[in-house]
């Protein structure tokens, strides 16, 4: 009984001390920030997005890729045109502002194998890539700043190896 | 035999009318046309098999130090920006070609690309069927189904094809590109689906020296199907019989 007390007390002891660094700003579950977007509504609904927009996606890019369908609805293109913010409010925003729209969440969730191993994060209007993933933020800016990239380098380098041949 | 029919002269003539007028687009002055303008296809259209792009280099017009089609090709499609590749494992899409007759010493230099062969043979040994053709006849890799075992690139005659050795970042919008996959020339397909000319050709057109013409072979109207009907063209290895999209004047 004792024992059991004692185990009970250290379990408890655990969970206050864990409890601050769990807690994210909407409570005690850490969540991905979401920057905003442009526009009121997505393609679909939002819970349908959240759950299909890989669908959506996959089905579009079958159909641009092979035979030259290029509308702008779940296209790659215009997810980035919404939900990737202009250069200068990602800079100088703080935290709520600080991320990618998806790569933010991609992180997240644990999705390795997403589209920006190959695709622009940035819509082409910016002319910019976002930090993240630019070669030069990853040398000279904020290298140990930001939590998020080093996690997608982490991974990156994960991925990838070392060897290049 | 009395049922012997006469032929239809009033319609032989309004077919000769027709081609007259179907022929070349406009003459504005002795040996100046002017052509009629590739339109865009409607954005959710698919790609159709009426269309087979090509080009044509006059090598006679490609001068052997101007390397403006490469540059605008590296530009458009982001291209150079590996960090850790040899210059031998470096991504190009088109690059410049010195000849030298070795008896007579006639030099020409020209830009060498995928050529879109009608029969390509990287199609032909792709497992996957990541490299593919087009409807309208343009040779592209799906790099969603690459898996990168580069059989095409050794297939391909024209040596147009390259892996790519390491993560890349920077891409531009309309070329994705990303470790361990193939790729080549996509005849700027992003452009050409907007009904714009490929880059290369539009730097050459820039550059002055107009030595790459870019068009839709089946469409007599069309400049470069004027230019293959009425001057001697010829293909590279064209031993091959691959029915290149890629068409060389002057060699």
């Amino acid at each position: 009984m004792k024992r059991l007390l004692q185990l009970l007390s250290m379990a408890v002891l655990a969970l206050t001390l864990s409890a601050p660094a769990l807690a994210g700003e909407g409570g005690r579950t850490p969540l991905p920030t979401i920057p905003a977007a442009k526009g009121d509504q997505c393609v679909e609904d939002t819970a349908d997005m959240r759950r299909n927009h890989m669908k959506y996606l996959k089905h579009h890019r079958d159909e641009t890729m092979h035979q030259g369908i290029r509308t702008e609805k779940y296209s790659l293109k215009q997810c980035l045109e919404c939900h990737v913010p202009a250069e200068g409010s990602m800079a100088a925003g703080g935290k709520e502002s600080e991320g990618h729209f998806c790569v933010n969440c991609h992180v997240y969730a644990g999705v390795t194998l997403d589209c920006f191993e190959c695709h622009a994060t940035k819509p082409e209007t910016t002319a910019q890539f976002h930090p993240l993933v630019s070669p030069a933020a990853m040398k000279a800016e904020r290298p140990d700043s930001n939590g998020l990239l080093n996690r997608l380098v982490g991974v990156t380098e994960n991925k990838t190896g070392v060897a290049h041949e | 035999m009395s049922e012997h029919k006469q032929p239809d002269l009033a319609r032989r003539e309004l077919l000769g009318r027709g081609a007259a007028i179907a022929a070349a687009g406009v003459t504005l002055a002795p040996g100046v046309m002017l052509y009629g303008v590739a339109q865009a296809k409607p954005a959710d259209e698919p790609v159709s098999s009426k269309v087979r792009w090509g080009m044509l280099v006059d090598t006679t017009k490609c001068s052997s130090g101007c390397n403006a089609c490469v540059e605008a090709c590296d530009k458009e499609h982001g291209l150079g920006n590996e960090q850790h590749s040899r210059d031998g494992q470096r991504t190009q899409y088109i690059r410049k070609v010195e000849l030298r007759h070795k008896f007579t010493g006639a030099t020409h230099s020209l830009p060498v690309m995928c050529q879109h062969c009608e029969t390509p043979p990287c199609v032909d040994v792709c497992p996957t069927g990541a490299s593919f053709k087009r409807a309208d006849g343009i040779v592209l890799v799906d790099r969603h189904i690459c898996i990168g075992c580069r059989y095409c690139m050794m297939a391909c005659p024209y040596k147009a094809r390259s892996f790519v050795h390491e993560a890349l970042t920077d891409q531009r919008p309309h070329t994705p590109r990303g470790k361990g996959c193939v790729e080549s020339c996509t005849l700027c397909v992003h452009r050409v689906d907007e009904g714009r000319e490929p880059a290369c050709v539009e730097a050459c057109a820039a550059d002055g020296s107009r030595a790459i013409i870019f068009g839709d072979l089946n469409d007599p109207n069309s400049e470069i199907a004027q230019r293959v009907k009425t001057y001697a063209s010829s293909e590279i290895r064209a031993d091959l019989g691959l029915n290149t999209g890629v068409r060389y004047q002057g060699i």
